[in-house]
């Protein structure tokens, strides 16, 4: 469960200064599909880096299970960014110089030692074609980047997203540089993954149309939650679980 | 482990990389083949300078020599502390003269500097029967007419000489010093310690129908060098050629009063060395010592140490030196080790090699200073790899890690050319040299300036290994700071870069 409490966050340059969060609280559960929509420059992608600690809030807290990340050392933090977080973004952001399977590999590079990764190996590439299977990828493993398109590069971020079993992706516009046609494959695909994986989603967007059929959705507005829409969701399965 | 990887990728696929691997490379091998070649020319100069010279030479300022006999000097030498590391001892008369000769009509006089040497024992210090050109009658050269030089010598050339001699030296005050130490000296005027050489007379038919006597002359004195305006090449023209006789005057020992004679060029002297071989004249020791009327008298001894004698790479011997140096008075003679006297020399080679090396690592550091520029555009280039890597986990180490080990590889590959490449140049110098003298008409290595005929070389092992290091360090070194920036990027101010 991922939670944050009166997160506030200001933005200075120079004389200026502008308050980006405005103490926000929320709460994800596990195996949830949030949504959070608003208007350019409402503070929704902040709001995403900050739960994901790649940005830090000047005040609130974050937890995750009840323990807190926002103020741990730089090594604790990189682990979460590596294993409990898994990011997916607008502009795929993958290594030019790596192919999609590497790509999807890095973090299992950047966890593993060298001596680490060669006992490791099998397993990870094990994992990597499972990933790549799921979110339809297996024919292309070897492309470089620029050789994919769009599509195919979100699906090649998701499953790096999904590598370590993170406990939530966090999602920043990931259809916003696709096609409508494209947009809708990857939030199906999305919804397939929350659905049948498990997988707890915090997803930013533009769309409300995609919004509407997440289970909940907030919209932000000057750095406060605006409006609240849902729950729709249920946690039946994992309250069954735990 | 990504930083292995990222670096071999980036290693491969990165243009500009190869710039900066070409700047260490050329660096790399600019100081191996500079510092191979100053080393090669200070090792043919080391050996060039010391030359003729012996291990350990004692001299006298007095210009009628010692006043001892050169045995005993000799025995009293064997006698000391340092008696047990001599190994040889070659008396010898030095002193400056003029040489005139005729050549095509022109009367040529040179000034020289005339040794009276025996030539076995003088080849046992300072070897220098091995520099002869014509008799290869090692170990036992002489001063005899070659058969080449009796074949060449005019018979009619009226062979003269100073006929009255002067009355022999009396001995200097030096035995009086008080620093004097060892056995009573016994004088050379004394008449039971050494007879006085027979008194020639202007009659006596010795001089009238004289045996000619050889000497032999330093190749740069007896040749004359010229450039060939058709060709442009160096040409040595023998000016003197043996069996040619010439006229040397000196003055006598023990006043001032020119003694001269006439004698019969046998043999060049080449030693390499453009000081002595234009300088010198050699001639048998008591030849010599007639012509300058001193008896068995000598002014220099030439020592040779044993070879159990511990050396070091300067200076040598100075204990034996030291202890020689105790035997004689203050003012009485002079011992130091061929390093004494030609230290300024030495010291100037070690200097100047100093000196451009440190100019050369400049180089290297042109080299950093690219590899800075070139980290830092290509950390501008990789701000959105660096930010995503760190959104996936990676420590500000690791992303610093990433340059570091990226400088180190590109230091490890450049080295390695570098060296491939400063070895091959440095192996095969004498042939481009040559190649680029043939393309530009330019000639590099004038060998009218140094008397070797290849440009000499000498790599050592330790340089090229120091090069590198310092290669390598230099490359590690100058990615700090840019992999220092970007280790410091905040994973959001980078990916929003676009």
């Amino acid at each position: 469960m991922l939670k944050a409490e009166q997160l506030c966050k200001t933005y200075r340059r120079n004389a200026d200064s502008v308050q980006v969060l405005n103490g926000i609280s929320l709460t994800v559960r596990d195996g949830e599909f949030l949504s959070i929509v608003g208007a350019s420059g409402s503070g929704k992608s902040t709001l995403l880096h900050v739960l994901g600690t790649l940005d830090s809030p000047d005040s609130g807290t974050i937890s995750v299970d009840g323990k807190r990340i926002d103020n741990i050392s730089n090594r604790e933090r990189d682990r979460i960014r590596n294993a409990t977080f898994g990011y997916v973004f607008q502009f795929y952001h993958l290594l030019p110089e790596l192919s999609a399977y590497d790509n999807a590999l890095m973090p299992a590079y950047i966890s593993e030692s060298f001596f680490g990764w060669m006992k490791n190996r099998k397993q990870w590439r094990k994992r990597v074609d499972e990933l790549f299977e799921r979110v339809g990828l297996s024919h292309r493993t070897t492309h470089k980047p620029r050789e994919l398109s769009g599509g195919e590069m979100q699906r090649c971020a998701i499953a790096r997203a999904l590598l370590q079993r993170p406990r939530v992706v966090l999602a920043d516009e990931p259809t916003g540089n696709l096609d409508t046609e494209k947009g809708n494959e990857i939030m199906s695909l999305l919804h397939d993954l929350n659905r049948h994986d498990g997988v707890t989603i915090v997803m930013v967007t533009h769309n409300l149309e995609m919004a509407a059929t997440t289970h909940r959705t907030i919209r932000i507005s000057s750095g406060r939650i605006a409006e609240e829409k849902g729950p729709t969701f249920r946690p039946r399965i994992l309250s069954a679980v735990s | 482990m990504y930083k292995f990887l990222l670096c071999l990728k980036y290693l491969r696929t990165r243009y500009l990389a190869f710039v900066c691997i070409i700047s260490i490379m050329l660096g790399v091998a600019t100081l191996i083949v500079v510092n191979s070649v100053m080393s090669g020319f200070s090792n043919k100069l080391k050996d060039r300078l010391r030359g003729v010279l012996a291990d350990v030479i004692v001299e006298t300022d007095h210009f009628g020599g010692f006043d001892l006999h050169p045995d005993l000097l000799e025995d009293r030498i064997r006698r000391s502390p340092a008696g047990k590391y001599v190994d040889t001892i070659a008396p010898s008369v030095e002193v400056v003269g003029t040489v005139q000769f005729q050549f095509r009509g022109m009367n040529i006089v040179k000034p020289i500097k005339l040794l009276g040497v025996d030539p076995v024992r003088q080849t046992k210090v300072g070897g220098f029967g091995n520099y002869l050109t014509r008799q290869k009658v090692l170990p036992a050269p002489s001063f005899e007419l070659t058969s080449e030089a009796l074949q060449l010598f005019d018979k009619n050339v009226r062979l003269e000489s100073m006929l009255e001699p002067p009355p022999p030296p009396v001995s200097s005050t030096a035995k009086k010093d008080s620093d004097f130490l060892g056995p009573e000296p016994v004088l050379i005027d004394d008449p039971k310690a050494i007879p006085l050489p027979p008194v020639p007379d202007a009659n006596l038919p010795e001089f009238q129908d004289p045996k000619p006597i050889g000497i032999i002359v330093g190749h740069s004195l007896a040749h004359f060098r010229y450039k060939n305006p058709d060709t442009g090449v160096i040409e040595e023209v023998p000016g003197l050629r043996p069996g040619d006789h010439v006229m040397i005057a000196t003055l006598a020992a023990n006043e001032m009063r020119p003694v001269w004679g006439t004698y019969v060029v046998t043999d060049y002297f080449k030693s390499e060395m453009s000081e002595y071989d234009s300088q010198f004249i050699y001639m048998d020791l008591p030849d010599l010592q007639r012509l300058r009327k001193m008896g068995d008298r000598v002014t220099h001894l030439q020592i040779k140490v044993t070879d159990d004698c511990p050396k070091g790479y300067m200076f040598v011997k100075p204990n034996v030196s030291n202890e020689i140096q105790k035997l004689f008075g203050k003012f009485e003679a002079r011992a130091a080790t061929w390093e004494d006297h030609q230290g300024p020399l030495l010291a100037a080679i070690d200097i100047e090699r100093g000196i451009l090396n440190l100019l050369l690592f400049m180089i290297v550091g042109v080299a950093g200073f690219s590899i800075l520029a070139i980290f830092t555009m290509i950390v501008s280039e990789k701000i959105r790899d660096i930010g995503i890597l760190k959104s996936l986990g990676a420590s500000n180490h690791g992303v610093m890690g990433i340059f570091v080990w990226y400088a180190f590889l590109l230091g490890i590959v450049g080295c390695a050319a570098g060296t491939a490449m400063g070895l091959g140049i440095t192996e095969n110098i004498n042939e481009i040299e040559t190649f680029v003298n043939e393309q530009t008409g330019q000639q590099l290595f004038d060998r009218s300036v140094y008397y070797f005929d290849k440009i000499p070389t000498n790599i050592e092992v330790s340089t090229v290994l120091i090069v590198n290091a310092g290669a390598l360090l230099v490359a590690v070194m100058s990615s700090f700071l840019p992999a220092f920036r970007a280790a410091r990027l905040r994973p959001i101010q980078a990916l929003r870069f676009e």
